[in-house]
């Protein structure tokens, strides 16, 4: 006889997701019209019926360490369909940022993302940090030289010829680099430990549970399967494919490749500054440039869109994590859109000002992207990623 | 009664265009009836023109040849006066347009050998009408010699004591009886009940205590603790009634009838009646006889019995996978709740906290889903209640609920969903396996779970959801000094719940004057139990206020009459004691019936089971039927080269008569060579009339009534089941006069069947026509 899996409720865990937006989740009574209803789930083993079970059950390893949960795109359709109000879409979204807060490394972080009340201190941690470093380059910008020149190394990127409005004579581009350099590592090595554990979960869980036939975890094969998954992302094949929540897909869309050619400006832009010495700020001309006016502008209307979609649809439920993420995304494009419009008004304590809050914004989306619900960028990547090596393909 | 005929044919609703009336006017001529005709007789005019033949001529029996009998009833009603409603409307013209059945054309009159078989059908009903006219009478009511409105009710628990403070409330003095020695039942021995208001989602407080309160203050009512029935004699309206302390013996402890193998001889020969008094007397030695009376006894109109339930036991081979006596941490649901009313939840084992709870709501076992016995929705809500002590006894508290059905019933909605909605109760579908010790606890073990597989559930305790057994499964509770014995008879196709019939007639049981409430009627909330107690305390208010007036109670609401017997001509064979349905005859030491006019409900089943025919009531008695078959005309070879067929139809008219009407009123229409006459139940069909009608060359005779078995639909509970057993033996006495049994046929029609009547009767005629006409026509 088979060993039988002792059902051993966590009480806490049903409470932590009922706070991070799954308060439907005991409503639940297991009609299975979700599963039906969902455009994406797979036939075999379908979700949402078996993760909203687990979730009123208060089964925390069931469904954190289940690969379906990120399957979801939360397009809403069995929300919508259910007939007793259990909003899987939102359990599993909720259910997705508890396990996000699971796998990555520092705990504390991640609470203090899905916290309100830590938003405070989320923001006058860079706020600080920016703030001493403005001190210093506008007051000790000599003994920066010095330590600089020291080392064999020009502090100045100030732009030759006449005199432009240029942030980094506000805040040093050495200043951004140093910050979020470093902290691009952590980040990094942030996911690198959360998916390494992630992944070993998800695969014995997938093992047992008869989802995949592939009893040895093979990173190859993973890595192979995500580059497969990769166009899949980009059309928003899966996105498209729900009924209810449609128009969230082209906003979602704008979003994604803003950042994605925001990600590429800033890269050629770091590499034209440390290898070609080629300090901003450049010309509006500059087709790098219109690429990144381009996409500031869809980051704004993609964020915006959401949030006028998601105060509209009063059948989702829209908890502080959307918000956190929402508003960090409108926040960051506005500040930066602004810095530089005041910028080339010539205003400039006002476009030091918006490059202030720019990099508060930016700092909050970096060091936070591990433990924020922005991390479903790389979970779902590598779930949907994992699914296809699996062989656990959506419908 | 000097009776003075006249019959009315009224003309309207299609009945002079379809009818030749004046040909139907020469039918009451011929017997030397005057005959009126109307074009709208239920106008004022019409009506003025009958009641002005009832002054000016004296005219007393009048045929309404009209419409059906089940409307203008109250039209149609003359002081003094007795009335035959002949239905030419419904069951003659409507059924049998005239576009199906052709009229004859002036040529076709000339030929002698024509007929017209619908104006044939309305010149025999009009026949009849005057036939039974001749046999009956205006009733008169049976009064009671002594007469009480005093109700009795038998428990005290919510249910009792709702309908005490009800009957009290309607001015009626009432008696509660209750065996143990305070008021309140179980509800007294539970921490908390289920919601009885809006919203209906969390528990309340027992609402016993108020009752309590309610009762104790009320001086209408006189209660009596530790006390039980042990008899109730006599009949509705002047009940005397024996109590005693439980478990004293009394010498009007009420008697049992003789088992069935001690009526026989050591050589197997049916002892007579007066040697099978005398071993029944024996038998109950010390217990008087049903006729004889308490001198000491205390006198009531009606009772109300609200014994309740007690739990069923949860033992035995079948659920020793449960666990249940092997650890005392397994207990029932009724066990529970006397842990929970004493205070926090422990286990009984070592006195520690239950915070683990598993519920179990089906044995599990056998691939089978079935419940515990007597279990449904009232102990699944009692489980979702327990549940829920676990979680206000503790935060950390969690409670399982293993269950294949849950019912929440109605606004119970509202309570599962918020039971549901706790983040400590934990419920699934599945199937137990077992349950085990483990370590200092228990493990539950369950399979084909919403979860997915075979899963194990760790427990502090574990709860077994035990039913709600009726008191009356294996006690009569009621006493009653019948002679058909002291309870209620057949009642385990309930499932020994106290009932007869529970969709038409709730709280009716088989015996009149005794209403069933709350739980011993079938598993109920406390809020359903008292809904119900009202239920129950009109019925007995209505029985004792048709008692006083010698009416019927139900379901023949304010008949007066009441079976009349010809004790002259009495063989006591015993068959009307036996075979009334409500037990309304109790025969002497000789055998001879004594009837209960109060217990009856008129259904005429003793009518309908003497052979020698000396019972009857006033409008409807053997002769009164026996006259109108009589009365038919039986066209043979004499006649017509090709005779008619005629066949009789009697039927019943609870549901089949309606449902006849209703065809006629749909225009659907059946053969018009069978002859309708409306019976009070298919009970009361005595076998002469059938004998009667296939004598006089009738060629088959069709009986519709209610569905019977455990499943019955009758009226009157035994009637329809009685007249099958009664056809089948017919059958057998006409195979000996070589007439084919099928020309004998009984068939099942509910009242919303109408559609299949046109159906059931034609396929009886097609049958009949391929057996031939009857030989004995003509002679």
């Amino acid at each position: 006889m088979t060993d039988r899996y002792v059902a051993e409720p966590d009480l806490e865990f049903v409470n932590e997701v009922i706070g991070l937006g799954g308060d439907s989740l005991k409503k639940c009574f297991q009609c299975a019209t979700c599963s039906v209803v969902c455009p994406i789930s797979p036939d075999l083993k379908p979700f949402p019926r078996k993760e909203m079970i687990a979730a009123s059950w208060g089964l925390r390893e069931r469904l954190t360490k289940n690969m379906d949960v990120w399957l979801c795109h939360e397009c809403g359709d069995c929300s919508t369909k259910c007939p007793r109000g259990a909003k899987p879409g939102d359990v599993l979204s909720a259910v997705r940022s508890y396990a996000i807060q699971k796998y990555s490394p520092l705990k504390g972080v991640g609470k203090a993302v899905n916290d309100p009340k830590k938003l405070p201190l989320l923001i006058a941690v860079p706020a600080i940090l920016f703030a001493v470093l403005v001190f210093i380059n506008m007051n000790l910008s000599g003994m920066m030289e010095s330590i600089f020149g020291a080392i064999g190394l020009e502090w100045s990127h100030a732009h030759e010829g006449e005199h432009v409005i240029a942030h980094a004579d506000f805040f040093s581009t050495w200043f951004v680099d140093l910050v979020f350099v470093p902290l691009s590592l952590l980040v990094v090595l942030a996911f690198v430990l959360g998916l390494k554990r992630f992944l070993t979960d998800i695969h014995e869980q997938a093992v047992a549970d008869g989802k995949t036939t592939r009893q040895k975890l093979d990173y190859v094969g993973v890595l192979k399967g995500i580059i497969a998954v990769i166009p899949m992302i980009l059309k928003h094949d899966k996105f498209s494919e729900c009924s209810e929540n449609q128009d969230r897909a082209t906003p979602h869309m704008m979003v994604l490749f803003s950042f994605i050619a925001l990600f590429v400006v800033t890269g050629i832009f770091f590499v034209a500054l440390y290898g070609l010495g080629l300090p901003g700020p450049y010309s509006q001309l500059n087709p790098v440039k219109i690429l990144a006016n381009v996409a500031g502008i869809a980051l704004i209307i993609g964020s915006a869109l959401m949030i006028k979609n998601r105060l509209t649809k009063t059948d989702q439920s829209t908890s502080y994590k959307d918000w956190y993420l929402l508003g960090l995304v409108l926040g960051l494009a506005l500040t930066g859109m602004l810095s530089e419009l005041t910028r080339l008004a010539g205003a400039q304590a006002l476009t030091y000002f918006m490059y202030y809050l720019h990099l508060i914004f930016i700092f909050n989306l970096f060091a936070f992207l591990p433990f924020s619900k922005l991390a479903h960028l790389v979970y779902r990547t590598v779930a949907l990623g994992y699914g296809n090596y699996a062989g656990r393909e959506n419908k | 009664m000097d009776k003075k005929y006249c019959v009315y044919i009224c003309t309207g609703c299609g009945i002079g265009e379809s009818l030749d009336v004046d040909a139907l006017c020469e039918v009451p001529k011929e017997e030397g009836v005057s005959v009126k005709t109307h074009p709208f007789l239920c106008s004022s005019e019409g009506i003025d023109l009958i009641k002005k033949d009832i002054a000016d001529d004296g005219v007393n029996a009048m045929c309404i040849a009209a419409c059906s009998r089940r409307v203008n009833f109250d039209v149609f009603s003359f002081e003094g006066c007795v009335v035959d409603r002949t239905n030419l409307r419904e069951q003659v013209v409507w059924a049998h347009p005239r576009s199906e059945f052709p009229a004859l054309t002036e040529e076709e009159k000339e030929d002698e050998e024509n007929f017209d078989r619908v104006q044939m059908m309305a010149e025999d009903y009009i026949r009849m009408g005057m036939a039974r006219l001749e046999q009956i009478n205006p009733p008169e009511p049976y009064e009671l010699e002594t007469f009480t409105n005093k109700i009795l009710v038998i428990g005290g628990g919510v249910t009792g004591m709702g309908a005490a403070l009800d009957a009290s409330k309607a001015g009626y003095p009432v008696t509660i009886v209750e065996k143990e020695g305070a008021l309140g039942g179980f509800a007294a021995k539970m921490r908390s009940q289920m919601p009885v208001t809006e919203p209906y989602d969390n528990l309340i407080p027992p609402v016993v205590d108020s009752m309590i309160q309610a009762v104790e203050a009320d001086s209408n009512i006189t209660v009596k603790t530790e006390t039980v029935v042990a008899r109730i004699a006599g009949q509705p309206g002047d009940f005397t009634v024996t109590l005693k302390n439980p478990g004293e013996k009394h010498s009007f402890d009420v008697p049992y009838p003789l088992p069935e193998e001690m009526k026989f001889d050591e050589n197997g020969k049916e002892l007579n009646a007066e040697q099978q008094f005398e071993v029944y007397q024996q038998y109950n030695e010390g217990r008087e006889d049903v006729l004889t009376l308490d001198p000491e006894g205390e006198k009531f109109g009606s009772v109300v019995l609200a014994a309740g339930w007690r739990p069923a036991k949860i033992e035995g081979e079948e659920y020793t996978h449960l666990g249940i006596g092997d650890s005392p941490d397994v207990v029932t649901n009724t066990q529970f709740e006397e842990i929970a009313k004493k205070g926090r939840i422990v286990r009984p084992s070592d006195g520690k906290e239950a915070k683990s709870v598993v519920f179990i709501q089906s044995p599990g076992k056998d691939e089978d889903d079935r419940d515990f016995q007597y279990c449904g929705a009232v102990t699944s809500m009692a489980t979702l209640k327990q549940a829920k002590y676990v979680r206000d006894d503790y935060n950390d508290g969690k409670a399982y609920i293993i269950y294949q059905h849950m019912r929440t019933p109605g606004l119970a909605e509202n309570f599962y969903k918020s039971m549901q909605q706790d983040p400590g109760i934990f419920m699934t579908k599945g199937e137990v396996i077992k349950v085990s010790k483990e370590g200092n606890g228990l493990a539950v073990e369950a399979d084909n779970t919403l979860l997915g597989e075979q899963i194990k559930i760790k427990a502090d305790m574990v709860v077994l959801s035990a039913g709600m057994v009726p008191e009356t499964a294996d006690n009569p509770v009621i006493n009653l000094a019948y002679r058909q014995g002291p309870g209620f008879r057949d009642n385990d196709i309930f499932d020994w719940y106290a009932d007869s019939n529970f969709i038409c007639f709730p709280y009716e049981t088989q015996r009149t004057g005794v209403y069933a409430a709350g739980t011993v009627r079938r598993s109920l909330t406390i809020e359903d139990s008292i809904e119900d107690a009202t239920g129950a305390a009109l019925k007995a208010i209505q029985c004792i206020e048709s008692a006083n007036r010698g009416v019927s109670v139900h379901p023949r609401s304010g008949d007066m009459t009441f079976p009349d017997f010809f004790f002259q001509r009495c063989t006591q064979c015993k068959r009307c004691t036996e075979e009334c349905p409500f037990g309304a005859l109790d025969d002497d030491e000789k055998g001879t019936p004594k009837p209960n006019p109060t217990r009856c409900r008129r259904c005429g089943t003793c009518m309908g089971a003497c052979p020698e025919r000396i019972i009857g009531f006033a409008d409807y008695n053997i002769n009164s039927v026996g006259s109108m078959v009589k009365s038919i005309v039986v066209p043979s070879e004499d006649d017509y080269d090709e005779p008619p067929l005629r066949i009789l139809a009697l039927v019943c008219e609870n549901d089949a008569y309606p449902a006849l009407d209703m065809a006629g009123m749909n225009r659907l229409s059946f053969s018009a060579d069978v002859r309708i006459i409306p019976v009070r139940c298919l009970g009361s069909v005595n076998v002469i009339w059938i004998k009667d009608a296939l004598s006089q060359g009738m060629d088959g005779a069709i009986l519709l009534g209610c569905k019977h078995g455990d499943d019955y639909q009758c009226h009157f509970v035994k009637g329809s089941e009685l007249a099958s057993i009664r056809m089948q033996k017919i059958g057998d006495a006409l195979s000996s006069l070589a007439l084919e049994e099928e020309r004998v046929a009984q068939k099942e029609v509910a009242i919303d069947d109408y559609d299949k009547i046109p159906e059931i009767i034609n396929s009886f005629v097609e049958e009949i026509e391929a057996l031939g006409p009857n030989p004995f026509k003509g002679f």
